[in-house]
């Protein structure tokens, strides 16, 4: 079978997407920044041609330009100046501060996109019932009521409206006091039944001692490797970054913007850490065509 | 010595000192039996089950002893360890949201190995047939599949004693019946020993080692299916006898014997052994058997019986209705082009399939939902027309939950509460209220909180707060579901009784008998239209599994017997 990046261990997926977002927040470089969303966004195509990003793409967009627009309006500080609006100083050092934060930003909510994609409720409760497993049941029973609450209410207002109730009667006062008799019912409701809940965990021995739990995935080779692989690219650009490289100094100096030679080893070793998703797919395609091949 | 053991039990609730749960009560089950628990609801049944189990056992004072092996399960930390319980009902029983973490819940919180858990859940996901559930989301199964859920996660424990309260009052007949299947397969296979509280004594009489009979805390009678039912009969619990040995009884009773078949002792239990013994009557008296003509009076005094209807003006039309609930799937629209006709005083039982579509049309008629396509016409004005009060007040929904229904916290303000919105807060209002309280028998209740009643009394306290405000239509979505045998009576007779007084009743339900008993006409719905449309009694005559127990036992000697009452009537007239 070919691996894909979903079906890495969790802790696995986990780690690579904490990295990311670690990374995201260490190198603030306007070029490498820019490389790694063009990097992320073409995880985006290759997953799924950006459904996903899509539904997000207002929030991205609007932070980004509102962050590099509003920081020149509030920072005047800096010693080239651009242009001069009013007596106000529009200065190349604010607005590349605003453009690094907002890049940065851009790129962790792009990535979270894609954390949530990957990051099931499943994995998450796998990942943290080995450290808190009660509060592992918690989580599973809040998964559990969400929905359930939700098709809860809308039946209660079904047939409250056939009995002639409905919030959207009569001015605001009515409405709110209708609104909120059916938040009360919906409470005692769900209560009531959650007293039989208790009583069939109660049954099945719950709280009696140590719980285990069941393990959903399995620690593969593979993941062993990709924890080896990324875990020394990690490394790498951290030990990287601790001397210094890969970080535009803006105040009180600013440094000249191109990337030295040593910046571009480092900013390398972070592209290929963060295109890891791309490595895997472009890795499976090969050896996909290689089998068909073959045969 | 018993496997199981009541000696002399008496418990009683902290809220009720005066009024025990259970009265010294003894009972003594045989390890590997099938005993069935049968009562009204708040008889004791479940107390008794749950005082069985450790960990859910009700707080309160109890005397007397219960032993599990010789071994009193009253000690402090004594272990039910061995004992599964599966609760009534499928919904709240669940924890997880996936199956898969669902089974394995239980085995957790035991502290296995994940390996172990493996091997156990593998195992039961093959004996139960389920491989294709493992990864599904708990809420989209339906209501049998997840009573399967619970059990299966129940005997992934190992017990070797399975407790089950009304595991199958929240079920259609057909998950009913493969839930019931299952507990027999598990009790002949197995040898677990099985405590079931059960209203629905048909599917368990062929199988049950013991039947208990419970009122008011004490066992009331007790032994073997074949011994227990002539006693049942003659006692004030007559509604619990299934149709099939109630029909052999009503017989015995009327004299009519003495074609060599039968002292009580030998009733029959199950659809086979009645026709078996039908066969032995007919061949022993050559007066027996059934001719053409007598069938045909039969008919003709069906009608005189239950006259058809002066054909009076329809009060719900509706037509070409179409509705989806996800408007991009088309596929999976729930009504295609469906149309109905339903007459004023008129008492219709829609019947189907799970998932058929039957509460969505009443949905749609009542107004809460909206059709795609297709026209609703109350009262010659079409539904788009009417106000939503004006609707209201011409229509009374219950839906299948009724607890859903009361927003008050006690029945007398909801009722207030009603009175006040429809204006009818006078003199005379609340009169009316409270005379249709008395007629309903319930107004004792009007100070409780409506969750803390029994499901046929929450039902009655349902309508009576839709009967207020005087519609002329009633919507109900299965009222008989959950009920027992007496209360299912009781709702009839309330149903008939507004029948008369000119309301228009539509109900759906799976319960094949009550349909055929009470309503004028039965539709069936299938593949988003309904399919067939008639009286009872020719609408169940040509039907091979959607029809009565009487006709099921009569098949083949004569097509038109679908009740008891024409039973017997025929059986008379022979």
């Amino acid at each position: 079978m070919i691996q894909r990046f979903e079906d890495f261990h969790p802790a696995f997926t986990f780690f690579y997407y904490m990295g990311v977002i670690l990374l995201l927040m260490m190198f603030q470089h306007p070029t490498i920044l820019v490389i790694a969303l063009l990097i992320i966004l073409m995880i985006h195509f290759v997953e799924d041609r950006f459904q996903n990003l899509k539904r997000w793409s207002l929030l991205i967009i609007l932070s980004g330009v509102l962050i590099i627009l509003l920081n020149p309006v509030f920072n005047q500080r800096g010693r080239i100046v651009l242009f001069i609006i009013g007596d106000h100083y529009i200065t190349l050092e604010a607005v590349l501060n605003g453009s690094v934060t907002a890049l940065s930003i851009m790129a962790i909510i792009s990535i979270f996109v894609s954390y949530n994609e990957v990051m099931t409720p499943n994995k998450l409760l796998f990942l943290f019932s080995k450290l808190l497993p009660q509060f592992a049941v918690l989580l599973m029973l809040t998964l559990r009521f969400i929905p359930l609450m939700r098709r809860r209410l809308e039946e209660i207002s079904a047939v409250q409206y056939s009995k002639g109730i409905a919030v959207t009667d009569g001015n605001w006062r009515k409405k709110v006091k209708n609104g909120l008799l059916y938040i009360q019912v919906l409470v005692t409701y769900s209560l009531e039944e959650a007293i039989q809940t208790a009583d069939s965990m109660n049954a099945r021995e719950y709280g009696k001692g140590e719980r285990t739990t069941y393990d959903h995935f399995r620690f593969k080779k593979i993941d062993a490797v990709a924890f080896l692989w990324v875990g020394f690219l990690l490394i790498y650009c951290v030990i990287g970054r601790l001397y210094g490289f890969g970080v535009l100094t803006i105040y009180p100096m600013m440094d000249p913007i191109p990337l030295t030679g040593m910046e571009w080893c480092l900013a390398i070793g972070m592209f290929i850490f963060i295109a890891f998703p791309l490595v895997v797919k472009g890795g499976g395609r090969l050896k996909w065509r290689i089998l068909i091949s073959k045969m | 010595m018993a496997y199981i053991n009541f000696k002399n039990v008496t418990f009683s609730y902290p809220e009720n000192p005066a009024m025990p749960a259970l009265q010294d009560l003894s009972l003594q089950v045989e390890k590997g039996q099938f005993v069935v628990l049968c009562g009204h609801s708040g008889c004791g049944k479940s107390t008794l089950l749950r005082l069985l189990k450790q960990e859910i056992k009700p707080h309160g004072a109890i005397l007397g002893d219960i032993q599990l092996e010789g071994q009193s399960l009253l000690v402090e930390n004594s272990s039910s360890k061995g004992i599964g319980y599966v609760f009534q009902d499928p919904e709240n029983q669940v924890v997880a949201d996936e199956v898969l973490h669902e089974l394995a819940f239980g085995l957790e919180n035991v502290g296995l190995s994940t390996n172990e858990m493996r091997n156990r859940i593998a195992e039961m996901v093959n004996f139960m047939g389920a491989e294709n559930l493992l990864h599904r989301k708990t809420h989209t199964l339906s209501g049998g599949q997840k009573q399967q859920l619970n059990l299966a996660s129940v005997l992934l424990m190992q017990p070797n004693v399975l407790l089950l309260d009304e595991p199958t009052a929240q079920l259609d007949p057909v998950s009913a019946r493969e839930f019931l299947d299952m507990i027999v397969r598990l009790n002949g296979e197995f040898g677990l020993t099985v405590i079931m509280a059960e209203h629905r004594l048909e599917e368990v009489l062929a199988v049950a080692d013991k039947i208990v009979m419970m009122e008011k805390g004490q066992i009331r009678l007790e032994g073997r299916p074949k011994e227990i039912l002539p006693k049942v009969w003659d006692s004030s619990e007559k509604p619990y006898v299934p149709t099939i040995p109630s029909f052999y009884l009503k017989v015995f009773d009327q004299g009519q014997e003495g074609c060599g078949v039968g002292a009580s002792s030998e009733v029959p239990l199950t659809v086979k052994e009645g026709r078996s013994w039908l066969r032995e009557r007919r061949d022993g008296s050559p007066v027996y058997g059934y001719e053409s003509t007598e069938s045909t009076q039969l008919i003709s005094e069906h009608k005189l019986d239950k006259p058809e209807l002066p054909p009076s003006e329809p009060i719900i039309e509706v037509k070409n209705l179409f509705f989806q609930y996800d408007a991009r799937k088309p596929s999976e629209a729930i009504l295609k082009g469906l149309s109905l006709n339903l007459h004023k005083g008129e008492f219709y039982t829609l019947l189907g399939g799970n998932g058929s579509g039957k509460s969505t049309l009443m949905k749609l008629i009542c107004g809460v939902s909206k059709p795609q396509r297709g026209k609703v016409i109350i009262n010659k004005r079409d539904l788009k027309r009417w106000g939503r009060q004006e609707l209201a007040k011409m229509i009374g929904y219950l839906p299948q939950n009724p607890k859903l229904y009361f927003i008050q916290d006690t029945v007398g303000k909801e009722l207030q509460d009603t009175l006040e919105q429809w204006g009818l807060a006078t003199e005379s209002g609340e009169k009316r209220t409270s005379d249709l309280l008395n007629s309903l028998g319930i107004p004792h209740l009007t100070n409780k909180h409506p969750y803390d009643l029994s499901g046929g009394e929450i039902q009655k306290v349902a309508l009576a707060c839709l009967l207020v405000r005087q519609p002329q239509i009633l919507l109900l979505d299965e009222p008989t579901k959950g009920l027992d045998p007496v209360s299912k009576g009781q709702l009839a007779d309330i149903l008939l009784e507004l029948q008369s007084q000119g309301l228009t009743i539509m109900m759906t339900s799976h319960d094949v008998e009550f349909a055929a008993k009470y309503a004028d006409r039965c539709g069936m719905m299938f593949e988003g239209r309904i399919t067939s449309e008639s009286s009872p009694a020719s609408f169940f005559k040509g039907n091979f599994f959607y029809t009565t127990m009487i006709q099921r036992l009569f098949r083949g000697y004569t097509e038109d017997v679908v009740t008891m009452e024409e039973a017997i009537r025929i059986w008379g007239a022979r």
